[in-house]
């Protein structure tokens, strides 16, 4: 493979590969960086690339190790998470008025409810540890097989199918427990809550009957509605959709919140 | 002691000690089966046994412990050997559980777990001590069912 056929390719899943170290690190700036150094890494060691794998789960498994080392020496988040940041945010009056600058401003400022649900999967998800969380993601989100994925990972399929199923149970009982979109009972209302701060003339009735998540609550067991949960994730990119700007500032607030805890 | 791995609870009662040991075969790759028995945080999620588990499963390490059993006491537990994927061995100064997983057929991994409790005083509070076979079938049990259904996870 020649320079020229490895950015034509490399391009054409950096789109993915940075949605992934977003997903994986909560932080703009990480994402951005660790793809330019995936580049230059994979860019740099090509000639290793024997084509056992394809190209996407080599340059995956740079990124994924690079996401590894940024996140190794910080504390994972609580399954709170969104809590701990909102009572942050309702103290921070700067946070409001950048992010209505946003809303009301930015093409990429309008607020969605599955933009929202996309954006606190990502920050529940630090509550896994940190193997756990690259597999979710990797399996649920970006599609690659068990096998492709214990070589990103470096472990065994029958490590990869651990951490797959410890995780997924793990989050499902988190949403499960919190998701009021899903649990009548459940204790987090931020999503519509903030609906209503940025979209006040919208009837959330009829937004939330548009997304099958919700819709299907009642009539679907708990793992159908973890996958339809993580479709909407699939089907989303945080940094092209309609609500990326909003929901990035949304995220990097949360994310210095965390870090300041730590 | 070598007991066939049928999921049934074996109690062997003398006057000085007790002992209870479960085998059982799992089809599944031992490394699922010793994550499962190793990961503290997860074990309350998939064994019943289990209430509550606090600490870090590693050699030297200390665990607290709340078992249906005895659902308001804490057994504060050292782990007092571990060779991974191998054998375990928790205890305090009354007894040690063994945990052990060996080769079966077919590929299969024989689970075995003992405990033996006991000491000159055994005689004096052995009727307090609860039965413990129920408890080590339903932990056996558990073990088998979850492990499987991670090794039955697709591969695509």
């Amino acid at each position: 493979m020649d320079n020229n056929q490895f950015t034509a390719e490399f391009e054409s899943f950096r789109g993915q590969l940075k949605s992934f170290i977003l997903r994986m690190t909560a932080s703009v700036q990480d994402s951005e960086d660790i793809v330019q150094e995936t580049y230059i890494k994979a860019h740099n060691s090509l000639d290793s690339f024997r084509g056992e794998s394809t190209l996407k789960t080599w340059v995956f498994a740079i990124g994924a190790n690079l996401a590894r080392d940024a996140l190794r020496s910080k504390k994972r988040w609580p399954e709170n998470v969104t809590d701990i940041c909102k009572e942050a945010a309702l103290g921070n009056e700067v946070f409001f008025q950048e992010a209505m600058q946003i809303r009301h401003t930015s093409p990429q400022g309008h607020f969605e409810i599955k933009e929202h649900i996309a954006f606190c999967f990502t920050c529940v998800s630090r509550s896994l540890p940190l193997e756990q969380q690259l597999v979710v993601f990797l399996k649920e989100v970006y599609a690659f097989k068990v096998s492709e994925i214990a070589g990103i990972i470096d472990q065994t399929e029958a490590m990869v199918k651990y951490y797959l199923h410890v995780g997924r149970q793990k989050m499902i009982e988190v949403f499960d427990h919190r998701c009021s979109l899903i649990n009548k009972q459940g204790v987090c209302h931020q999503c519509t809550e903030l609906n209503g701060i940025f979209n006040p003339k919208q009837d959330i009735q009829q937004e939330l009957v548009k997304i099958r998540m919700v819709k299907d609550a009642e009539n679907e067991n708990k793992e159908a509605l973890f996958d339809l949960r993580m479709k909407i994730l699939q089907e989303l990119d945080p940094f092209e959709s309609p609500a990326a700007e909003l929901q990035l500032h949304h995220l990097e607030h949360n994310r210095k919140v965390m870090e300041e805890k730590q | 002691m070598t007991i066939n791995p049928t999921g049934k609870a074996t109690t062997k009662k003398e006057t000085f000690s007790r002992e209870t040991s479960v085998a059982i075969s799992i089809d599944a790759n031992r490394s699922i089966i010793w994550q499962l028995l190793t990961n503290a945080d997860d074990m309350p999620r998939w064994n019943s046994t289990i209430t509550a588990l606090d600490g870090d499963i590693l050699a030297g390490g200390k665990i607290h412990l709340k078992s249906i059993l005895d659902d308001k006491r804490v057994f504060k537990l050292t782990v007092k050997k571990l060779a991974a994927e191998i054998e375990m061995v928790w205890g305090d100064k009354s007894g040690d559980r063994v945990f052990r997983l060996e080769n079966g057929p077919n590929d299969s991994i024989i689970f075995s777990m003992h405990e033996k409790i006991g000491g000159w005083m055994f005689p004096l509070y052995a009727r307090y001590i609860p039965d413990f076979d129920e408890s080590f079938e339903q932990f056996a049990a558990d073990l088998k069912r979850e492990a499987e259904s991670i090794q039955q996870t697709a591969s695509e």
